[in-house]
């Protein structure tokens, strides 16, 4: 009764356009209308931007390479180019600064995501975190070109060190060196580092600091024992993400880095300009199956879809 | 109780406050050894702060605690002589139950074997035999907080602090667990200080309770005493169901026994000591009133005060029953549900509610 009185109310008395417009729109809403298509939004979106680029940047490190651009066909010339010349030592030297980056970053970001977890009240945690993205705010490359005056040879560090008496001599293996790659992309991760180790450190329950000190464990049991195990699979996150930036972003290695300073984003970079694009894409191709085999073995071993799942 | 050797905690003065909260206001408790004592009070009274500064994880503003006679202020937690169960399932995620309980003695540089002797009798004791290889995740709720217990039992504390161990529980496996953990203090023999706010949980594994409100201790005594015979007006009123008359002293006779002019009537109730003229309060548990018609009268040893009938509230096992007195104020009285009998009483009837002069409690504070 009541029932069918609604539904005629609404038929007569809302105006013939009414239920048709309404009609349209369930039908875009419903879901077999547009609603069905937005669950494919993400998967048309990756294609776009993911898989398509990806597919395109290893099928064009086949190609042949022309005066100024590339013809098709399949050579693996730039392979052999990249690994048979300085470039390959090159690579694997990155990779090492890379790592070493990675550890240094971790060593000091890490705990300061650990203290912000534990001794920041809940509330303020995420403002306490957001600081450490201001410096996101300044150009990456005015805060890596900001480090020569620092570290160069009459910079302010070696002024510093040479006022106080610790060193006669200025330090010159800093800039245009490994090291001073490596300080550069410390300084550039590092807020990455605190804000995926405080993400990582959603994993650990608060009640682990009480229950440990009950129990008598130290701090660095406390740690390696408990801590490190529970954020592991947003460390790892947090380090691929740095190591694939520090082999991967020519800026740094650019502006710090000397000859014996590459990274393979400067290697791409440099066979760009050299006009030879096959090899860039060779390049760029041999960094992304080194970014999947990384990707691989941390979901071997910490299974990364845990990161996304709520936690309890 | 006398001797000092014999008192596990003393609490003396303690206080705390954060910032402008004063969480805990000068507290002195002694605990026995061997007790099972319960912290019960409404929620922010400060319970798990006093059981935290036992503990060592929070530092008093002022006071004193004394474990077993030696002052405990300066140690940190694994120092003393306790052990924490806490209210969460804190239980490490990723170690096995024999990884978590094992984890203490590992810490302690114990052999493999000894430890494994040790787990499997403390497994044991918490029945837990067969579930060394779980994970937390793939035990119940009740299991993990019997986990928990076996993590602090198995380094042999001498006080066990429990802080709502069973709030996350649903209501028969409380129940349950009520009776196991006063059965598990039976059999270790060592002090377990337990918070709650569940007063019938607290009944059920207390031997001494203190009552916790609004960082005072309201109460302490034997469990029965406390129930029965509370001497604070809020004890009355936070302990079972009571009702409530306020007024002053009238008369105190030689008889034992004190009358009170609560307003709308005077009523006797036993008591040793008052004066008359100050303020008191008469409180008498609801299952010990009745009811009777306004034209009946009450025995020689009965109270009496005229109501009218409101309503009747079918509990299952007992019936609540609703009246007004003359001052507006609600008088419920309970008893036993008798299925068979039609009500008694229509709204709006005139009666009497009695009680046994007995049955009657003086507060004065
Ligand atoms: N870390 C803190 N910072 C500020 N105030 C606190 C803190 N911990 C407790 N308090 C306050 O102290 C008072 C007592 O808290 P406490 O946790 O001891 O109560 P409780 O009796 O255990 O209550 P519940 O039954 O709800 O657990 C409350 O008013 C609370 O808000
Ligand atoms: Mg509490």
């Amino acid at each position: 009764m009541a029932g069918s009185d609604w539904r005629d109310r609404y038929g007569t008395e809302g105006g013939g356009p009414r239920p048709a417009s309404l009609g349209v729109m369930a039908r875009v809403f419903s879901e077999d209308g547009l609603g069905k298509w937005a669950l494919y939004a993400p998967t048309v979106f990756v294609i776009l931007f993911f898989i398509v680029p990806t597919a395109l940047t290893v099928v064009w490190s086949f190609f042949e390479r022309t005066m100024f651009w590339m013809e098709p066909g399949f050579t693996l010339f730039s392979y052999v180019n990249f690994f048979t010349s300085a470039r390959f030592e090159n690579f694997l030297f990155s990779m090492l600064h890379s790592s070493v980056s990675v550890v240094v970053s971790f060593v000091v970001g890490f705990p300061i995501a650990v203290f912000v977890r534990r001794h920041v009240p809940t509330v303020a945690q995420h403002r306490v975190i957001l600081l450490f993205i201001l410096p996101f705010m300044v150009s990456e490359i005015i805060r890596t070109f900001m480090l020569r005056p620092v570290l160069g040879r009459n910079g302010l560090v070696n002024t510093f060190l040479t006022d106080l008496g610790v060193i006669s001599e200025p330090i010159t293996q800093i800039l245009f060196t490994p090291t001073g790659v490596i300080i550069g992309e410390v300084l550039s991760f590092l807020p990455f580092i605190v804000f995926s180790g405080f993400l990582a450190m959603e994993a650990v329950p608060k009640y682990i600091f009480e229950v440990c000190q009950d129990l008598g464990a130290s701090r660095w049991r406390t740690f390696w024992d408990i801590i490190v195990p529970l954020a592991a699979p947003g460390i790892f996150a947090g380090s691929v993400f740095i190591f694939v930036n520090g082999i991967g972003v020519a800026l740094i290695p650019s502006i710090l880095g000397g000859p014996g300073a590459v990274n393979a984003g400067l290697i791409a970079t440099q066979a760009i300009i050299a006009l030879d694009i096959p090899l860039a894409m060779a390049v760029s191709a041999i960094m992304m199956v080194t970014l999947f085999g990384l990707l691989a073995i941390g979901h071997r071993l910490f299974n990364l879809t845990k990161i996304l799942e709520p936690q309890a | 109780m006398n001797e000092t050797k014999d008192i596990a905690i003393e609490v003396v003065g303690l206080s705390k406050s954060y910032g402008p909260v004063r969480a805990l206001r000068s507290v002195d408790i002694a605990i026995g050894r061997n007790e099972y004592f319960v912290l019960l009070g409404p929620s922010g009274g400060g319970k798990t702060t006093l059981l935290r500064m036992i503990g060592g994880f929070t530092k008093p503003t002022a006071g004193r605690i004394l474990l077993h006679g030696v002052d405990v202020a300066h140690l940190p937690p694994d120092k003393r002589p306790t052990c924490m169960v806490f209210q969460s399932y804190a239980l490490f995620p990723h170690m096995t139950v024999a990884g978590n309980v094992g984890y203490g003695l590992k810490l302690k540089g114990m052999s493999k074997a000894e430890i494994q002797v040790r787990l499997d009798a403390v497994l044991e004791m918490v029945g837990l035999n067969g579930y060394q290889a779980r994970m937390p995740w793939e035990l119940s709720g009740g299991q993990q907080q019997r986990v928990q217990l076996a993590r602090a039992l198995v380094l042999e504390p001498e006080i066990l602090l429990l802080d709502e161990p069973l709030a996350a529980l649903d209501e028969q496996l409380r129940k349950d667990m009520c009776i196991w953990l006063k059965h598990l203090q039976e059999r270790v023999g060592i002090t377990f200080i337990h918070v709650t706010h569940n007063q019938e949980e607290a009944m059920s594994v207390a031997d001494r309770i203190a009552l916790i409100a609004d960082g005072e201790l309201v109460e302490c005594g034997d469990a029965r005493q406390v129930y029965r015979t509370p001497a604070r007006r809020f004890t009355a009123s936070f302990m079972g169901e009571s009702n409530l008359l306020d007024g002053t002293v009238a008369e105190v006779s030689g008889d034992g026994t004190v009358t009170v002019d609560v307003g709308i009537a005077r009523v006797a109730v036993p008591s040793a000591d008052a004066t008359a003229g100050i303020q008191a309060a008469v409180s008498v548990r609801s299952e010990a009133m009745r009811l009777i018609p306004r034209d009946q009268a009450q025995g020689a040893d009965e109270q009496a005060l005229d109501a009218i009938y409101q309503e009747e509230i079918y509990l299952g096992l007992m019936t609540r029953q609703i009246m007004a007195l003359p001052n507006g104020q609600t008088i419920s009285v309970r008893s036993v549900s008798d299925d068979d009998e039609a009500p008694a009483f229509q709204a709006g009837d005139a009666v009497r509610v009695v009680w046994k002069t007995a049955a009657g409690r003086l507060h004065l504070s």
